[in-house]
């Protein structure tokens, strides 16, 4: 029973890194139906950058300016990438744009930060908290707490403020948002932002629990693009319980099957609900027209 | 005589030597290839290969070269990937012209890439790769010659002297083997089973993990649920600190033991204090032991502006790895490849190196310069490698020299 509480904790917690990521490939898709296959990149350098200011700053000063960081790398992603496929009416040039800049991103960050993987330093303390006989570590219960918290402020933003009620618009019909007087371009650029500064974030919560290097971002990427489908593009809840789902299925499968198959069961799973519910498990069927 | 005179005669010598330098600088360069991963997670053993490498061929020029040639090194990054290992050993041989290589950090990149040299017959030395097939792979009577050469301690090696130490030494019953899924981890893995079973003791769990994993949750709390009194290890430095980070968080607290990765300073690094008390077999420990280790330590300590070499073991190997390639050409009298390699297999000069004295350390057969009786055992402590044991470091200062053939 220890057991199957301790693999279901650290199944959570490497859950909600998976969904932050995938949370967001949801904000771009929303506005602009495209994603951001850099995504994993964008954790890394978000991780890279928080690692060198924390030296200086301290974690807690340091996060707002990562944000920051995330805001700009974002903006350059779909100014560079995304915009000019868009403008060429290209179905899949974003694709192929995301992902050279992402390989751009983890060259740059070769040469910046070097090839070894670095440690970073945990702001937290790293002795583990028992609780009922499992144990965690105190980062772990803050990537947690963190990634709800910051899901839940972009949603807030969105219902609440008028700029988020412009995203919201744009979402739902880009062309009758544009018609409205809604700035479209902005709000995708925006999106891009927004999502690189989530992924940034999650990389400054993941890299006391992981060494950050280059290529962190590459294998996490990946699984929160599993995350993503697996829980719908469209679903914000989706996402939380997709990431949940494939971090917790992983760790039971790693104890009860096999660590070889680790991560066997998520993939089927993908592919099981690309074959009967390619909306994701709680995304919405819209169709498209024509 | 005159002190003008004096000035002639000084400014005559000077010149005349200016020319014989020249002279030497002039003559055709012996290109020699330096591949490994300088990116990626097992680049602290590549750079470190690379720059002991480089300090070896430094020192080489200086005092003349090779048969009146410089030594120039062609480097290119594998990336620790097997196919950009073909490609740069393509390279290196049909572009570069190379004479010889050295290199390989990767086991499943020399297995792929070692290949072309054998075809185009150049020696090729191994220097840090483990996998125990490496120097396997192209024995007569399939192949008419055998290129590959290796200065580092093989899986084989490795594995047994890893058991030894756990069972004979520690009087650990249980262990539990924790590998990576590439082909360092499984084939490792592999050795360390077959060297459990010599010794009757099947592992208590065998489990996976992948490169670049977050939560070793699972693998651990396997083996701990099934006993283990200690953990062997296959795998390489970050994935490595995550199991002794995971340990600590699970409060479950056995001795590591595991192959010489757990040298690597982002193993160091990353595990922080869990890492502390990790036991592997290593070839060189960064100690002034023998004058040539102390003169070799302060010379990369010098060049490259560090006081931890990033590892250890891939410098020193690297370094000596470029004398015993020296050595080979001068016998030979030439680059032509066939003969340099028969100069190896039969090297009369004896090559005092870092690491070891290496006296006659190949044979047509043998192509391995490591013995297990050269290895000793490091362990981790406060951030640095040092001696596992007193006696090692005690009777470090005799060199161990290679014995009979395992």
């Amino acid at each position: 029973m220890e057991i199957l509480a301790q693999l279901v904790v650290s199944g959570i917690s490497v859950g909600m890194i998976y969904a932050v990521i995938a949370f967001g490939y949801q904000l771009t898709f929303a506005t602009s139906k495209t994603l951001n296959f850099g995504q994993g990149e964008a954790l890394m350098l978000g991780a890279l950058v928080g690692l060198s200011l924390t030296q200086w700053l301290g974690f807690v000063l340091m996060l707002p300016l990562v944000i920051l960081f995330g805001l700009c790398q974002g903006a350059v992603v779909e100014w560079l990438g995304v915009r000019q496929s868009m403008r060429a009416k290209s179905e899949f040039g974003w694709i192929m744009a995301t992902i050279a800049l992402g390989i751009i991103f983890r060259n740059l960050a070769e040469n910046i930060w070097g090839r070894d993987e670095l440690k970073f330093p945990s702001p937290l303390p790293e002795e583990p908290l028992s609780f009922l006989g499992v144990n965690m570590l105190p980062m772990e219960v803050a990537v947690v707490v963190g990634a709800l918290a910051m899901m839940l402020a972009v949603e807030l933003f969105n219902r609440r403020s008028i700029y988020g009620k412009a995203v919201v618009a744009a979402s739902a019909d880009r062309d009758a948002a544009g018609l409205m007087g809604i700035n479209t371009n902005l709000v995708i650029t925006f999106s891009y932002a927004l999502s690189s500064a989530t992924a940034a974030v999650a990389g400054v919560l993941v890299g006391p629990l992981k060494p950050v290097g280059a290529t962190m971002g590459a294998v996490l990427g990946l699984k929160a693009f599993a995350v993503a489908i697996i829980g719908g593009l469209s679903s914000g809840f989706g996402v939380i319980v997709g990431g949940l789902i494939l971090g917790i299925v992983e760790k039971l499968t790693g104890f009860y099957i096999d660590s070889g198959y680790q991560d066997v069961p998520g993939l089927l799973l993908l592919l099981l609900v690309l074959a009967f519910k390619p909306a994701g498990l709680f995304g919405k069927t819209a169709i498209k027209k024509v | 005589m005159s002190n003008v005179s004096w000035a002639a005669l000084a400014a005559a010598t000077l010149l005349g030597s200016t020319a014989l330098v020249s002279g030497a600088l002039a003559a055709d360069p012996i290109k020699i290839g330096v591949s490994g991963p300088f990116t990626g997670g097992s680049a602290s053993m590549g750079v470190s290969m690379r720059d002991g490498v480089k300090l070896a061929v430094e020192e080489i020029n200086k005092a003349g070269g090779v048969l009146g040639r410089p030594l120039v090194t062609v480097e290119r990054d594998d990336e620790a990937k097997n196919e950009v290992g073909v490609q740069v050993t393509q390279e290196l041989i049909s572009k570069e012209h190379v004479v010889a290589a050295v290199g390989f950090i990767n086991t499943g990149v020399t297995l792929a890439a070692t290949r072309f040299y054998e075809e185009a017959e150049i020696p090729v030395f191994d220097n840090v790769a483990t996998g125990t097939a490496v120097t396997k792979q192209f024995l007569p009577p399939d192949y008419e010659q055998n290129y590959v050469f290796r200065n580092a301690a093989n899986d084989t090696i490795q594995s047994a002297m890893i058991v030894d130490q756990a069972i004979d030494r520690q009087h650990f019953t249980k262990p539990a083997i924790l590998a990576d899924s590439t082909n360092y981890g499984q084939l490792g893995r592999q050795d360390l089973e077959a060297a459990l079973a010599k010794k009757g003791i099947k592992p208590v769990a065998e489990e996976k993990f992948n490169i670049g994993d977050v939560d070793m949750t699972a693998q651990l709390l396997k083996a701990k649920s099934a006993g283990a009194d200690s953990v062997l290890t296959y795998g390489i430095g970050p994935e490595l600190a995550q199991i002794a980070n995971g340990m600590a968080k699970l409060g479950w607290k056995v001795p590591i033991v595991g192959s010489w990765t757990l040298s690597m300073s982002t193993f160091i690094d990353n595990a922080g204090p869990n890492g502390d008390g990790a036991i592997m077999p290593e070839t060189f420990i960064q100690a002034p032991t023998t004058p040539k280790r102390k003169a070799f330590i302060e010379a990369y300590q010098k060049a490259y502006g560090i006081d931890r070499i990033p590892s250890p073991v891939s410098a020193a190997q690297g370094y000596d790895s470029v004398y015993l390639l020296a050595a080979a050409i001068n016998q030979a009298g030439t680059t032509d490849g066939p003969k340099v390699r028969a100069a190896l297999e039969d090297l009369k000069t004896k090559v005092d190196g870092v690491v070891t004295s290496y006296d006659h350390p190949f044979s047509s057969t043998d192509h391995e310069a490591i013995s297990k009786n050269i290895p000793v055992f490091g362990i981790v402590k406060g951030g640095h490698v040092i001696f596992w044991s007193k006696e090692d470091e005690a009777s470090a200062s005799q060199v161990r020299v290679k014995g009979a053939v395992n």
